[in-house]
């Protein structure tokens, strides 16, 4: 498993973008997210959803950290699929590769059957492009971010800083 | 741990906000939610008890805006305080890039800080991580009390390794914003 922090570069960011719009379209969901277990966004495509999305991923981790907890406690691994179902709109989750979940948000216009379904295939897509990523980042880890983002960019965060947080 | 996203051009970086159950992290959350410009702050998210005792978390993202062409956002999380969360607590930690401290300073909270900063220790081994390897900031909170511990004497017990702190009153604002940015320049430092 990779430690300290993880990046992501365009290629692999275009094709975990092209599999989640497959899956919106086939699964006729309204919108299909990608986030980081710790509850970081990765990616969101399909109808911009009208909540915030990053407090909804921070929520979708914690529930997923949640239940996985109640999973050891009765003697599972973990639950890896969860599914919250409501009177019009539903969302099926499930981990990746113990690192990203997949989030569907779906209507009445399609079936849980459906979104399980397509979100499957899809999962078994996201795996290998993860794995790609996290065969990267294995080697890399340790000097990604200071050989990309620069030496500059530890002063130039510090005087934003300052000016954001003025008490 | 930090997302840094090449293509969208975003860091993304968590914050725990760390301590014994009253000591005033939510409190330190709400200050900085009131304080900085709408645009740059999300939704506050808090997961409470009717009573308001933190139950889960509570949940604030700041954007600091574009440095060097990246979009930068901290995710503030406060731990439920109170002992027998742990496994909320343990949970809230998976991925922290920077951890804030903040101690109770009455002389009757003495023990539940070291309770506390002994169990957070504990928690971050669990994730394979100890404030050696995160940056760690801590704060004496609610110095305007009339019956508080010394800062050398808090000092001596809860920060044998002289990591930074500051004085606080949480309520009043005061230490807050000096709290958070020397913890995110902390972080930022790791990552440049």
């Amino acid at each position: 498993m990779v430690k300290g922090n993880w990046a992501l570069f365009e290629e692999d960011f275009y094709s975990m973008t092209l599999i989640l719009q497959t899956l919106m379209r086939t699964a006729n969901s309204r919108s299909v997210m990608l986030i980081d277990k710790t509850g970081q966004l990765i990616s969101t495509v399909g109808t911009p959803p009208d909540f915030d999305v990053i407090s909804f991923s921070s929520l979708a981790a914690a529930d997923f950290g949640a239940n996985a907890e109640l999973a050891k406690m009765v003697g599972e691994k973990d639950f890896a699929t969860l599914v919250h179902q409501g009177k019009d709109d539903s969302l099926y989750l499930s981990m990746i590769a113990n690192r990203v979940i997949l989030v569907v948000l779906f209507d009445k216009k399609t079936s849980l059957g459906l979104a399980r379904l397509k979100a499957k295939r899809a999962s078994d897509d996201l795996q290998v492009v993860l794995d790609k990523v996290f065969n990267k980042l294995q080697y890399k880890n340790e000097d990604i971010a200071t050989t990309t983002l620069g030496a500059d960019f530890a002063a130039e965060a510090e005087s934003e800083i300052d000016s954001l947080f003025k008490d | 741990m930090s997302l840094i996203n090449y293509s969208s051009r975003e860091i993304n970086c968590k914050i725990v906000y760390y301590g014994p159950g009253l000591c005033g992290k939510t409190t330190n959350l709400q200050h900085i939610y009131s304080r900085v410009p709408q645009d740059t702050r999300g939704k506050m998210i808090s997961l409470a008890t009717e009573m308001d005792r933190t139950l889960f978390f509570d949940f604030l993202p700041l954007e600091l805006g574009q440095i060097r062409g990246f979009r930068t956002r901290f995710h503030l999380y406060t731990v439920p305080g109170q002992v027998y969360y742990n496994a909320s607590r343990k949970l809230i930690l998976k991925g922290v890039d920077g951890l804030v401290f903040v101690a109770d300073s009455q002389i009757d909270r003495f023990e539940a800080n070291i309770e506390s900063l002994v169990n957070m220790h504990d928690n971050l081994a669990e994730h394979g991580l100890s404030s050696e390897k995160v940056p760690l900031v801590i704060q004496y909170n609610k110095r305007d009390l009339p019956r508080v511990v010394s800062v050398p004497d808090l000092e001596k017990e809860l920060n044998p390794k002289g990591v930074p702190f500051y004085e606080a009153v949480a309520l009043r604002g005061t230490g807050v914003f000096d709290t958070l940015k020397l913890t995110c320049k902390l972080v930022l430092k790791t990552l440049g």
